[in-house]
């Protein structure tokens, strides 16, 4: 290993590199407009639910519980039905979510202290939506009119980590695992199975440059692409979004170099066993991309999965660097606890390296 | 004198399939050795042996002692390798590529200042030090691939195809690099389709099938075919070839523009009647044989010498006239082609030489439609190149030189597909892929895919397509690059065999012996067309003697063009 | 006939490209079977730590409550709260139930009694729908001990009917919605990565001297994607039915519209690949713009939740008006009367696509 080759190959990588605009443009920009996208669109809360009244006893305690409704910010009336053969309708063009049917009678069945039943009509087609909506319009619909009796069990309950039960503080540091997964790789490959296909790579094999010097070099400017990204990424987290930072930057930006090298170690296989880079780009996005957006616990949480499901998920290393940084940033925690989570991304790492030195040999078949 | 390579029975194969076999070879220092072969010989697997970046099967295989597959450390230190594809980085400047070279090679970097700008000074490319080598023309690249490939000085210099697509004024440029490292006491191993640079070689090897079947110095290989070689100027070139067709024993028959060039196999003679048959016709006189003539009687599978008439297109082609008046291209303030007049009469090839960037591509895109000329008219038969593009299309043909084809679809699906685009259909669709895929010969191919084929066979498929319709007009863009002298020759004979049916045909090419099969020939020169007409006329034009080869012709036009502007 | 050749080219090269049709398959079938099994279930199984000091029947029935509705797994009982938090911290619980001492006790003296929670919040989602389950749980506990004690009935009682989807299973959603994602992805990037290989190989400037136009080239790029698409469809019904998918409405309109849609999407991969020149290029922004795309279109976060720009935006995604195309010909039955505005969105957005790409090309 002689530091001077490594660093041919690094600056010729990097010249590469910073003179493709698009590669450049599409590295940069795409950690922040995902933080955007997650930032913004995913919040637990359904606001502003399309609500739909069909109120046959029109009553003054009919129009009581449908401002109960629309007191909320949950609710906004936007049907009023006049008979019930129109909620097909309305339900059906995504008027409304939620139709409520408040039959005749309702005030007399009040007045006279019996029960009084409404309908509530929900779209269940969205079911994530259809969940909330249906909570809440029970608890609207369940409190309208009754005191509240005194509870015998209460339950206080407490949440750890981000009170406030944030979304973006949950996406954020989750987002750090799928962006460094997403991007390193596929560049490495893309441009490792490029000089394959262009022929450039037997100029490579033609020198003295040894294949661990050439991966090394190899690796500098886009684990420094990586790095600007998680950069990029923290900060606005933390300036726009006010992720809060709870544990040691330190443990973070260590063990952030040793996921990198591991997803560009991903790369760098890949690209050793393809040829072409469209095959290369789909195995990418195949075994590291899908993966770390849906089985790294980052938006469904794997306790959930079929058993088999969850051992798969075993296999992506994004699943650990989930929980690490999670750990670091909202649970304040260090090595002392994350070491196991720690100790499986370094044997990946070494494993993985190893793999893809072994697999570039120097020669053209 | 000491050996640099030796190979011992040397041979390799890729899935059971045997490319290489019995390879005896060596090489001492101080030599230029070139490598020759038809396409898909096995010369770039060979010189990935020597190179040490491939392995042999069996045999035994040592560069400078070091056996190359153990020792391919010490290989790769001593040798440079320039590969067949471009092996720049597009997006890097020139100097950087260089550095790129030497850093990686352990050059220090006093050496490297010196050496890059001798070597960039030697290829002519010291004002281009800081464009992208994305940029540069194919004959910048390659003399930039060659400074790479020298930048730590390499004992041994392995060079995959140097010239391909190179002009001849980069080629000139690229030979004395070489000769100059020859003379430093360093080794040279090339292989090259081009005879003309073959000649320059102190010793040849010929490839043919993995085998090598002749090793000599390029005087030694001629004189092999030495008295059987001759030479008919004739007027009437399709009765003499019909003629001279009946005689027995010819290895090789050459159709040129106004003469025709027999080779006749070694233990044959020119038949005693013959002679007298072919009085009134043509003057016959034994020649000197090229390298050209002595590669041909060494492949042993010869292919057929006697081609079979073509049959007449389905539809058949009325030649017409190509005219252009005081056309111009202007790309801000260059000026790619400027104030050309021509005028090709039906059924006449027309070659158009000139360097890199002259201009010949962007006038053969104007005249095809795809590029508006900046001033000027152009004519196709009646039709207006800028104003009727879209019947202009159905009447031209144009191959490129990249053999614009499907890799993934077989020979009759490609066929099929271009017989398609140009309307035709059922009978008449048919009748065209028979007569195209006849005329070059693919009869009996027409299940394999395109990208199993080798470049010789690509290359008459890539024609094929681009006759199928029986075009007026056909452009040529570089259409041999790449080709053995064989199929070359077999090549050219299709080509005048469509010119005599009528089509006008336009070549561009940067071997210029092939000029010699053009009826005229148009010299560009930095967008000006500086000389158009026979061959014969341009000699006598610039003062050459009649057998000055087309090589001088051109130097001596460009020549005269830049005294001329200075 | 020009059409005809360069339709017969464009299929043969598309079933010969093995490893596509392979991806495509796969992301059809595969794919949206290990999302039905992954992502489609509610969540259950959170893993809970309890802290009983009480160790009375009452709370080790309380306990029971937790564990039996399937929502919680126990990972451990401890007796003190003290070292429950590490289980939080390592990532081995997600929720803490601390049972105090005496519940028992007030709970039959009819004393108030408060239970505490610990929730890891570290993901927000998991949190909310855990603090929710435990909430009903007590609620349901606290009926349940409660009922020897006559306790008022509320006085509306809400009837809450879920239509098109009873169970509120996420099932029909995520395979739906994968189908839908499938569409899209490989009616972008085939076309994208088809065309720029031609432009890398120069075909593409053979063809210009042909007398085939750029539409006729626009044609030939699309059809076989569509077809190939179409064709897809019919593995992915097979799974539908698998996943008890309900079909109420037109399979032949659902057919129709997915043709339309998948027509727009392919117009964006025209267009990509009129601007870029290489592969690489290609792909990186066909990449780009998939994630938008995918995201404001309701299959990762419902539209109704994003703010009320993002909502707007969401109408320039193919995806989403696809998404409700399917969603309601599948389980609500729609039809034409109700989906056309979703039917003229698709055809707003597939022309500019195709036009752009057509004048880019033409300046070439």
């Amino acid at each position: 290993m002689k530091a001077k080759r490594i660093a041919a190959v690094a600056t010729k990588e990097t010249r590469e590199v910073l003179r493709d605009p698009i590669t450049l443009g599409v590295a940069l920009m795409m950690p922040l407009v995902l933080l955007l996208l997650f930032g913004y669109a995913i919040t637990l809360d359904v606001d502003d639910i399309a609500l739909g009244v069909l109120d046959e006893d029109h009553s003054p305690a009919s129009r009581q519980l449908q401002q109960a409704f629309t007191a909320s910010d949950a609710f906004r009336l936007t049907a009023r039905l006049r008979h019930y053969h129109e909620v097909e309708s309305t339900l059906q063009g995504g008027e409304a979510r939620l139709v409520l049917v408040i039959p005749a009678g309702f005030q007399r069945r009040l007045a006279r202290g019996e029960a009084s039943p409404v309908q509530l009509l929900v779209d269940g087609s969205y079911s994530a939506t259809a969940t909330l909506v249906s909570q809440r319009a029970l608890a609207v619909t369940r409190g309208f009119g009754r005191d509240s009796p005194a509870s015998l069990l209460s339950l206080d309950t407490r949440v750890w980590f981000n009170p406030s039960l944030s979304s973006v503080h949950t996406v954020v540091p989750a987002l750090y695992a799928v962006i460094l997964m997403a991007f390193p790789p596929l560049l490495t490959a893309l441009a490792l199975v490029r000089e394959k296909e262009t022929g450039t790579i037997q100029q490579i094999y033609a020198s003295p440059l040894s294949a661990a010097e050439f991966l090394c070099g190899k690796l500098v400017p886009y684990g420094a692409i990586a790095c600007v990204q998680m950069a990029m990424v923290i900060i606005a987290g933390l300036l726009w979004f006010g992720v809060p930072f709870h544990g040691s930057p330190g443990v973070l930006l260590a063990v952030s170099l040793l996921y990198v090298l591991c997803t560009l170690g991903i790369g760098l296989l890949v690209s050793a066993v393809t040829r072409t880079q469209l095959v290369a780009m789909l195995a990418v996005l195949i075994i590291t991309l899908m993966p770390s957006f849906l089985f790294s616990g980052m938006l469904f949480p794997i306790f959930t999965m079929p058993y088999l499901l969850q051992l798969y998920t075993l296999l992506f290393p994004g699943r650990y660097f989930v929980d690490i940084a999670r750990g670091v940033v909202l649970k304040g925690v260090g090595v002392e606890i994350l070491w196991p989570s720690i100790a499986v991304v370094a044997v990946y790492t070494l494993l993985i390296l190893a793999l893809a030195a072994w697999r570039l040999k120097k020669k053209v078949a | 004198m000491t050996t640099v390579i030796r190979a011992d029975g040397v041979g390799r194969r890729f899935a059971g399939r045997r490319v290489l076999a019995d390879i005896d070879l060596e090489v001492r220092d101080g030599e230029i050795f070139g490598l020759l072969g038809p396409d898909g010989a096995g010369k770039t697997t060979l010189m990935q042996l020597l190179a040490a970046i491939l392995d042999p099967s069996e045999g035994q295989l040592t560069v400078f002692g070091f056996d190359t597959r153990h020792g391919a450390e010490e290989v790769n230190a001593r040798v440079g390798y320039m590969t067949q594809a471009f092996s720049l980085y597009d997006r890097l400047s020139v100097i950087e590529n260089l550095q790129f070279a030497a850093r990686i090679r352990d050059v220090a970097a006093s050496d490297f200042r010196l050496r890059s700008e001798e070597l960039l000074t030697m290829a002519g490319l010291e004002n281009a030090r800081h464009r992208r080598a994305g940029q540069l023309s194919g004959g910048m690249r390659k003399k930039l691939s060659l400074c790479a490939a020298l930048i730590h000085a390499p004992a041994l210099l392995l060079l995959d195809e140097l010239s391909l697509g190179v002009d001849p004024l980069s080629r000139r440029d690229l030979w004395r690099l070489l000769r100059r490292h020859r003379d430093e006491g360093n080794t040279v191993v090339i292989s090259t389709p081009y005879m003309d640079e073959a000649e320059h070689c102190d010793r040849l090897g010929f490839l043919h099938d993995g085998q090598l079947v002749a090793l000599d110095t390029p005087a030694r290989l001629r004189r092999r075919v030495t008295g059987h070689i001759y030479q008919l100027a004739t007027s009437h070139l399709d009765e003499t070839e019909a003629l001279v067709r009946s005689w027995p024993g010819i290895s090789s028959l050459q159709r040129l523009a106004n003469r025709l060039r027999i080779q006749l196999a070694p233990d044959q003679d020119v038949p005693v009647d013959a002679l007298a048959r072919l009085d009134g016709l043509g003057h016959l006189v034994a020649v000197e044989p090229t390298l050209e003539e002595a590669f041909i009687a060494l492949s042993p599978l010869s292919a057929p010498a006697v081609l079979p008439p073509p049959m007449p297109p389905a539809f058949a082609a009325t030649g017409v006239e190509v005219r252009a008046e005081r056309l111009g291209v202007h790309f801000g303030d260059v000026m790619a082609v400027h104030e050309v007049s021509l005028r090709v009469p039906p059924g006449e090839v027309i070659g158009w030489l000139g360097p890199n960037g002259a201009g010949k591509t962007t006038l053969i895109r104007v005249l095809c439609g795809l590029q508006k000329p900046s001033v000027g008219r152009a004519w196709v038969g009646e039709l207006s190149v800028t104003e009727q593009v879209g019947q202009l299309r159905r009447r031209l043909g144009y191959m490129s030189q990249h053999f614009s084809l499907y890799p993934d679809l077989s020979v009759a699906e490609n066929l099929r597909f271009f017989a398609g685009i140009y309307g035709l259909a059922g009978r008449q669709r048919r009748l065209a892929i028979d007569w195209a895929s006849h005329m070059t010969h693919l009869t009996g191919l027409e299940e394999q895919r395109v990208d199993a084929l080798s470049a010789a066979v690509r290359q008459r498929l890539a024609l094929a397509c681009s006759i199928l319709h029986g075009p007026a007009v056909l452009f040529l863009d570089e259409p041999t690059s790449g080709i053995d002298p064989l199929s070359r020759q077999h090549f050219w004979h299709l080509i005048l065999t469509l010119a005599g049916q009528g089509m006008t045909v336009f070549v561009t090419t940067h071997y210029l012996e092939e000029a010699n099969y053009c009826h005229r020939l148009g010299l560009m020169h930095q967008g000006r067309l500086i000389a158009l007409d026979t061959p014969d006329q341009l000699r006598v034009t610039l003062g050459l003697p009649h057998d000055a080869g087309m090589e001088a012709v051109f130097m001596a036009g460009i020549e005269r063009e830049q005294r001329r502007a200075s | 006939m020009r059409l005809l050749s360069l339709l017969h080219k464009e299929w043969i090269q598309f079933t010969r490209d093995r490893v596509v049709l392979f991806l495509i398959l796969w992301l059809y079938t595969v794919e949206v079977i290990i999302c039905a099994y992954a992502l489609a279930l509610d969540m259950h199984d959170l893993p809970l730590v309890v802290a009983d000091a009480d160790h009375s029947p009452a709370s080790r029935s309380l306990v029971r409550a937790f564990t039996e509705s399937g929502n919680f797994r126990l990972v451990a009982q401890l007796n003190e709260a003290s070292t429950a938090a590490e289980y939080l911290e390592r990532g081995q619980a997600r929720a803490v139930l601390v049972i105090g001492n005496g519940f028992a006790g007030h709970l039959l003296e009819g004393d108030e009694q408060r239970l505490q929670l610990l929730v890891d919040g570290s993901n927000a989602n998991t949190a909310a729908v855990a603090r929710g389950y435990a909430l009903q749980t007590v609620e349901a506990f606290q009926r349940q001990w409660a009922a020897l004690s006559d306790s008022p009935t509320p006085r509306v009682p809400p009837q809450l009917r879920i239509w098109y989807n009873p169970a509120v299973t996420n099932v029909s959603f995520v395979v739906l919605s994968m189908i839908a994602l499938a569409g899209l992805m490989v009616g972008v990037a085939h076309p994208a990565a088809s065309i720029v290989r031609e432009k890398e190989a120069g075909t593409i400037e053979q063809l210009m001297v042909t007398p085939v136009s750029t539409g006729e080239l626009f044609v030939a790029k699309t059809v076989p994607t569509l077809l190939v698409g179409l064709a897809a469809l019919f593995p992915s019904l097979a799974l539908v039915g698998w996943f008890g998918v309900p079909v109420r409405g037109s399979l032949p309109l659902f057919f129709a519209l997915t043709a339309l849609f998948l027509i727009s999407a392919i117009g964006l991969g025209v267009l990509v690949a009129a601007i870029s020149r290489t592969l690489q290029q290609a792909l990186l922004l066909t990449f780009f713009g998939l994630f938008p795309l995918m995201f404001l279109s309701g299959t990762i976060v419902p539209v109704e939740s994003m703010p009320r720009l993002l909502q707007e935006l969401s109408l320039v995604s193919p995806l989403r008006h696809y998404l409700d195309i399917t969603l309601g010909i599948f389980l609500k039955g729609t039809g034409v009367d109700i989906l056309w505005p979703h039917m003229l969105a698709l055809v707003l957005i597939g022309l500019p696509l195709y036009g752009a790409a057509w004048v880019i090309f033409r300046r070439q």
